[in-house]
């Protein structure tokens, strides 16, 4: 496969200048014969004298560069040999996994004349055929200028051959002196690889794995342990359940390894896709899973929950052993304390009744990384006798073990440890202890890093290996019993790497390449599983599974019975004994994840969905606490946000820190998360936040005794939301279950009226525009894209996804303060407060002087809000005010629905911004691309590598916006006539749509009966945005459905 | 005479000679004429030589039926050299019946393509230099208006009347020199014939004239994606392994493939671990970034024939710019063109609704959409 830009050619003025290309090239045409020139006799006795000759020169100078108006002369380089499978032009689509020891998923790579350009979850894969906003961005890290570029020892480079002698003669000496060699990897969960790491451990006896888990999740895998005697996951299946109770753990989000969103979507749905005619009341059969969310910190999960449940930490324990008491029985009280006393008694009785009325419907789950907790919890879904907990089937993505690490640290120091191997892991970054690590670091003689960049602990080994990114490496994982994935590069390696596997199979003296293995390791054990298995059909798919009974008759009541419970209930509950003062979770971002990524631009700028704050991270705190504290968020005069400075303490550990006020913070609790403060190997735009992992003391995600002290000073968020709340606008729709089922859709979903001097009438009845030629002619085809507010959780992989198949540039931090994010595509989250008109008037707080308090107390969102998101993108209006206003015509309206931006046309007056009441247009106040003043993917070339050849890059002064992804309903339609055939929907999704794990975004053609945007469109839910300006926009929403 | 007729009668009724044109110039004429050896023999009356099962199993796979021992495979391929003839898995047994029908049937009659295109018709505008005019206008204010001020300035008499036909000159010549300016101004960047000196003097004529290679043997992509494509030199070797000899350059143009992709003339073998080089073509067709335009749409969806907008490629030695390119000649074509909507079902549903709501037979590019702008700028 070949990288060449055979598509843009542009040569280097340097190498060839315009002029000289022209003069050259006149010359040739011209034929001028020199030979007859040279020999004329004339010559010698001319008058042109050197003046003359220099005067002639300057005057073609200027005359050649007059015509170099011209432009340049472009090269077309095509390939010496072009590979049989690319065609230049055409996208190819490769099915592999990603697996970077955090995340997981079966995804299919675009790739374009041989570069990866997009990632797009693969519909075939059962289980983690989802995408989140990580994986989406992982591409660009792909193509991360910072990556190590070639194996080094101490700083130098190195050949692989010197390399592998020099280790290989090490390794056999500690080997022989009978020190331990140790390897640190992530969590795989290869089969191929345990098998290399068996051949290495044959070679060298000494050696040993251990794996360890920057964001752990020992306790839950310990407490299956203990229950079933094996280290691994319980499946959980959401869409079994009917009511999910969940203490803490942040499901959508980042609990026990991801992939939860399908399962958590289909048991949301409604099922009123099938019966869009329906009219109220017969939506009898439907039934929704009902979420109850107990946390402190507000997680992506509790903003979605039914119930949400502010409860600090502590109080979640005393919560989880109430439940358990009430379900599975006994244990009312341990010690002198008394459990019948949680701050939500009455809340989780009525939980217990309800789960217990549900029996295997339910689901109890917690998110601390306590094995007690975890043991409580899954005793009551045994109780429970729970389907969607499914304990025969194994899930094998997190297999870290806390106790392994803190033994490596403890032989480490004692000098036990003569090599230190590891791989995709960074110690010094997140180990709470990371200082006796590096103390332990010293006493190792062999230390070797395989990482793809030099990171805080690849600085202090020996040997840094740059290892390959998943997209450019052979690989298999086997994420649940039966469920296996390959993995295959879909571009040639782009710098001097080799694989983890490779090293270690050089290194035990295995003379096989780790394809070679891989392929006769999955002939010989895994294809024979199945009947008629083969590779490539396997490496197609991506995906391959096999029918296991599991350990479907294990008996786990018996080994529950080992479990003394009263034991376990006073070992969870003892963690708080000692508890005073403020307690701290640290938790987890959809957008940074573990900090492996820190270096990715996309991420960094990804609003998080909560707080709606890029580039940071910040201690939120509840606004009771706040106020007792004195600790202030402010907005300036341009919008962007400020907050005040704090000394966090916990024991000898302190770090400065900025305050975010959260609502629905539980008081008595803050948040801090992971993944951020990352130093080394990082651009220096990209060292954002402080390093919480200092807190992570025995990887406890929860912790006490923190010391809030406020300090001088301020902090400059980037913080995209301003509004709080709706401000009494009818934007958002929401009704519950219960009114959605019985009650006519007037009831919750009104139609839209506007007061007119002859009475109320339709917005369509006093339009001021003449119906539109799309209405007139529904001849081709009309696209409308649908956002059900009740399946989506605003995870923001749409927004990735829109950022890498768009080109959409990242700003940096000043920038998104100055309100000038490039997003196309922005996930509002509003906060729903108890202050309404209504119960203003009530309150006679209307008036003049009134309203404006009224307003006020409609910022100061309630302490536990309801939490709304809603995607906005362009909305492409059928009577757009934006394109009446363009005085150049650049953005017009289409015959199928989409309003279409020239860029090449607009000149940059921004009326069209001005004029467009949902503010989705997006101005390049600045050259983003090739530009050093931001210096993120698009200012080098291997970060433009990434760039979508379909899309044009948008220069300065330009206005741009979501285009509905044009070039994919282009490229669709081309498909279906190319065929012959009708189009149907798979041929045009747009990149949102095709990224949403949850199916909330669907897109399709309203002039074809059987699309699903029919059904949507006919959907009783249906609303638009601000219909009542009759702009008529192409994009609907659904109502939003809460079960309560 | 009725014999022969018969006879060709039941070739038609086995192949169809029109598929079979197509078929032969896209996998066959690189090679093989009908009249006259090329790399491969003649095709004329190939099938009277050959059994029909012979043919098939020679085009799939010629090497094993030498290999089988076959007297008539070994023979042919001493006669040529040796030279293996590429093996067409993909041709069905129809497909190569269609193909005997073409050879047969253009003996007798030449198959009359449907969309042919008279290239003598297509003209390249003559177009005023503006260029010129503007700077001669120019020139001309600025010396009659110079004139005028001498005679100002030397107070000679100067008469109303003609006073005033200097200023109403001036004036028109100024409207002129505006004028000319705006067209100039206009032109640049309008690369019409434009023909960069290419680091092959790869004739067109050649191939495409006299050896009538049909442009999508080469440039393949254009049936399939936006850009045609330009050849790799592995396409160039498909001839070129053996045909080391131009008709108009000798050896040293041909060379430079051999020197690009590794190959050694002499001993008919590419060199090893060789340290391929890049040909880097100058481009003559260079629409902007921010215009799409798709080959494949045009040629399998539009009909269109490439010629239309290459000109008469197949008579160019050295191959220059014949279209504009211009954004109104795009839609000068978009205005006119109609769509051909017959035998595609993607159209079935669109054409009826089309002829209900507007009662017309004709589609048009443009009443598709065809002149919308984000058709084609995204």
């Amino acid at each position: 496969m070949s990288v060449k830009k055979y598509w843009k050619a542009i040569e280097d003025l340097n190498e060839d200048s315009v002029v000289m290309n022209k003069l050259r090239n006149n010359e040739f045409v011209e034929e001028i014969s020199t030979e007859k020139f040279l020999t004329d006799e004339n010559l010698k006795n001319g008058s042109t004298s050197r003046r003359d000759f220099l005067k002639y020169v300057g005057f073609t100078t200027a005359v050649a560069s007059l015509s170099a108006c011209d432009g340049v002369v472009e090269k077309a380089i095509p390939y010496v040999v072009k590979p049989e499978t690319i065609t230049p032009g055409i996208a190819d689509y490769y099915a592999t996994s990603i697996a970077d020891g955090h995340d997981f998923a079966s995804v299919l790579v675009k790739n374009r004349e041989g570069r990866p350009i997009k990632i797009e979850p693969n519909n075939q894969a059962k289980y983690f055929g989802t995408t989140n906003a990580r994986i989406q961005a992982s591409i660009l890290e792909l193509y991360d200028n910072n990556r190590l570029k070639f194996p080094q020892q101490s700083e130098f480079e190195i050949s692989w051959h010197d390399a592998d002698y020099e280790i290989k003669t090490a390794l056999t000496n500690k080997s022989a002196s009978g020190k331990q060699i140790v390897i640190v990897t992530s969590s795989m969960f290869s089969p191929s690889t345990d098998e290399v790491i068996l051949k290495f451990k044959k070679k060298y006896p000494t050696a040993k794995h251990i794996v360890y888990d920057a964001v752990s999740n020992s306790g839950a895998l310990n407490a299956f342990e203990d229950i079933t005697g094996t280290r691994a996951l319980p499946l959980y299946e959401f869409d079994k359940a009917k009511i999910v109770v969940s203490f803490g753990a942040d499901f959508l989000g980042n609990w026990l390894g991801g992939g939860y969103e399908k399962g958590y979507s289909k048991g949301r749905s409604l099922g009123d896709e099938d019966k869009a005619d329906d009219k109220a009341g017969n939506k009898g059969d439907a039934e929704m899973l009902q979420h109850y969310q107990i946390e402190s910190v507000m997680s992506l999960t509790g903003a979605n929950a039914d119930f949400r449940y502010a409860v600090k930490p502590s109080e979640q324990t005393y919560a989880l052993i109430k439940l358990y008491s009430l379900i599975v029985g006994g244990y009312d009280g341990v010690g002198n304390l008394k459990i019948n006393n949680t701050v939500i008694d009455a809340e989780v009785r009525q939980m217990a009744k309800k789960l217990k009325s549900a029996g295997d419907n339910g689901l109890v789950v917690t998110g601390s990384n306590d094995k007690n907790m975890q043991i409580l919890a899954m005793q009551i879904n045994i109780a429970l006798k729970s389907k969607a907990m499914n304990l025969n089937k194994h899930v094998h993505v997190n297999k870290g073990n806390d106790k392994d690490i803190q033994q490596l640290i403890i032989a480490m120091n004692s000098g036990k440890v003569g090599a230190l191997l590891t791989y995709n892991v960074n110690m010094v970054y997140s180990l709470a202890n990371s200082k006796e690590f590096v103390r332990g670091l010293d006493k190792v003689q062999l230390k070797i890093s395989m990482s793809k960049f030099v990171d805080e602990t690849a600085k202090l080994m020996d040997f840094n290996f740059p290892t390959p990114h998943s997209l450019e490496s052979w690989g298999d994982a086997m994420p649940i019993d039966g469920e296996y994935a390959l993995i295959q590069p879909t571009i040639k390696p782009l710098y001097n790497t080799r694989q983890f596997q490779d090293n270690l199979l050089k290194w035990a003296g295995v003379e096989v390449d780790y394809y070679s293995f891989l392929k006769k390791f999955w002939q010989k054990n895994i294809l024979t599983k199945k009947e008629g298995a083969t590779w490539n059909k396997s490496l197609y798919d991506g995906v391959f599974s096999v029918s296991t009974n599991g350990n479907a008759n294990a008996d786990y009541e018996r080994g529950l019975l080992k479990i003394n419970i009263a034991y376990v209930v006073k070992k969870a509950v003892r963690f708080w004994n000692k508890t005073k003062g403020t307690e701290l979770e640290l938790y987890v971002k959809l957008s940074m994840g573990n900090g492996v990524m820190a270096n990715n631009p996309w991420l960094q700028e990804l609003p998080d969905p909560i707080t709606r704050t890029s580039w940071d991270n910040y201690l939120t705190i509840s606004q009771k606490q706040a106020r007792e504290l004195g600790l202030k968020n402010w907005n300036e005069a341009n919008g962007a946000m400020n907050g005040s400075l704090v000394k966090l303490t916990k024991g000898n550990k302190t770090v400065t820190v900025p305050v975010f006020i959260q609502p629905g913070q539980a008081y008595g609790s803050v948040g801090l998360a992971l993944g951020y403060g990352r130093k080394v190997g990082v651009k220096s735009e990209m060292q954002t936040g402080v390093n919480a992992y200092k807190f992570y003391k025995n990887f406890a995600k929860y912790s006490s005794n923190i010391e809030i002290e406020k300090l001088e000073g301020e902090h400059k968020f980037a913080c995209v939301q301003l509004h709080n709340t709706l401000m009494d606008r009818d934007i958002i729709r929401e009704t519950t279950f219960d009114k959605y089922k019985n009650e006519d859709k007037e009831n919750w979903n009104p139609t839209v009226t506007v007061k007119t001097e002859k009475g109320k009438k339709q917005v369509a009845e006093v339009d001021i525009w003449k119906s539109s030629n799309i209405e007139k002619e529904a001849v081709g085809h009309h696209f409308n894209l649908s956002i059900d507010l009740t399946k989506c959780t605003g995870c923001a992989s749409c927004v990735v996804a829109c950022n890498a198949e768009n080109n959409v540039a990242v700003v940096g931090k000043e920038e998104v303060r100055n309100s000038r994010d490039m997003h196309w595509l922005r996930i509002d989250r509003y906060y729903s407060s108890d202050m309404t008109k209504d119960v203003a008037d009530e309150n006679g707080l209307s008036g003049i002087g009134g309203t404006a308090e009224m307003y006020d107390k409609m910022e100061i969102a309630s302490n536990n809000p309801e939490v709304v998101f809603q995607p906005v993108m362009c909305q492409h209006c059928n009577h757009a005010p934006c394109e009446t206003v363009c005085p150049v015509v650049a953005t017009t309206h289409g015959k199928q629905g989409q309003n279409q931006m020239a860029y090449n046309r607009c000149v940059g007056t921004r009326y069209c911004a001005n004029n467009c009441p949902y503010k989705v247009r997006r101005f390049n106040w600045f050259q983003y691309a090739e530009n050093d003043e931001f210096d993120f993917n698009l200012n080098d070339d291997v970060g433009r590598m990434v760039l979508n050849p379909d899309v044009t890059v948008r220069s300065r002064g330009v206005m741009e916006k979501c285009s509905m992804c044009i070039q994919i309903t282009q490229a669709g339609i081309l498909k279906a006539k190319q065929e012959g055939r009708k189009l149907t929907d798979a041929d045009i999704q747009p990149a949102c749509a095709s990224a949403c794990s949850y199916n909330a975004i669907v897109f399709g053609d309203i002039n074809q009966k059987s699309s699903a945007i029919t059904k949507e469109f006919n959907s009783d839910r249906k609303y638009y945005l601000l219909e009542e300006l009759g702009t008529q926009p192409n994009l609907m929403y659904q109502t939003k459905v809460r079960n309560k | 005479m009725s014999l022969f007729f018969v006879f060709s009668l039941l070739a038609y009724a086995e192949g169809d000679p029109n598929g079979g044109k197509r078929l032969f110039k896209q996998n066959c004429a690189s090679c093989h004429r009908i009249d006259k050896r090329l790399i491969g023999p003649a095709m004329q009356g190939i099938s009277n030589k050959r059994s029909k099962e012979w043919l098939q199993k020679w085009i799939k796979n010629s090497e094993k039926l030498i290999k089988s021992g076959d007297v008539d495979a070994i023979a042919i391929f001493e006669e040529y050299d040796k030279i293996p003839m590429p093996k067409y898995f993909g041709l069905s047994n129809n497909d190569i019946d269609d193909i005997m029908a073409y050879v047969d049937f253009k003996d007798t009659v030449e198959v009359e393509s449907k969309n042919a295109v008279n290239t003598s018709n297509i003209k390249i505008k003559y177009t005023v230099n503006y260029h010129l005019l503007f700077i001669i206008s120019v020139l001309v204010i600025v010396v009659i208006s110079w004139v005028v001020l001498w005679f100002y300035k030397a107070k000679l008499p100067l008469y109303i009347n003609v006073r005033f036909v200097y200023f109403t000159f001036i004036i028109v010549l100024i409207f002129i020199s505006f004028y000319a300016f705006w067209q100039w101004t206009i032109q640049i960047d309008i690369n019409t014939g434009y023909q960069p000196i290419q680091p092959i003097k790869f004739s067109h004529k050649v191939h495409s004239g006299t050896q009538a290679i049909d442009c999508q043997y080469c440039h393949s992509g254009s049936r399939t994606s936006k850009v045609s494509g330009i050849p790799s030199a592995n396409v160039c070797m498909n001839c070129h392994n053996t045909v080391q000899e131009g008709t108009d350059t000798g050896k040293d143009e041909i060379a430079k493939i051999y020197k690009a992709i590794g190959y050694n003339p002499e001993t008919n073998k590419y060199y090893e671990n060789y340290n391929q080089k890049a040909i880097k073509w100058v481009r003559v067709h260079n629409l902007p970034d921010f215009v799409n335009y798709n080959h494949s749409q045009h040629i399998n969806i539009g009909g269109l024939e490439c010629q239309e907008c290459h000109g008469a490629v197949e008579e160019m030695d050295e191959l220059y710019q014949f279209s504009t390119l211009t954004m109104e000649w795009c839609v000068d074509c978009h205005r006119t063109k109609n769509i051909d909507v017959a035998g595609n079902k993607y159209y079935e549903e669109i054409h009826n609704n089309f002829k209900l709501k507007l009662e017309k037979k004709e589609i048009s590019v443009e009443e598709m959409g065809g002149l919308e702008c984000g058709k084609c700028h995204y």
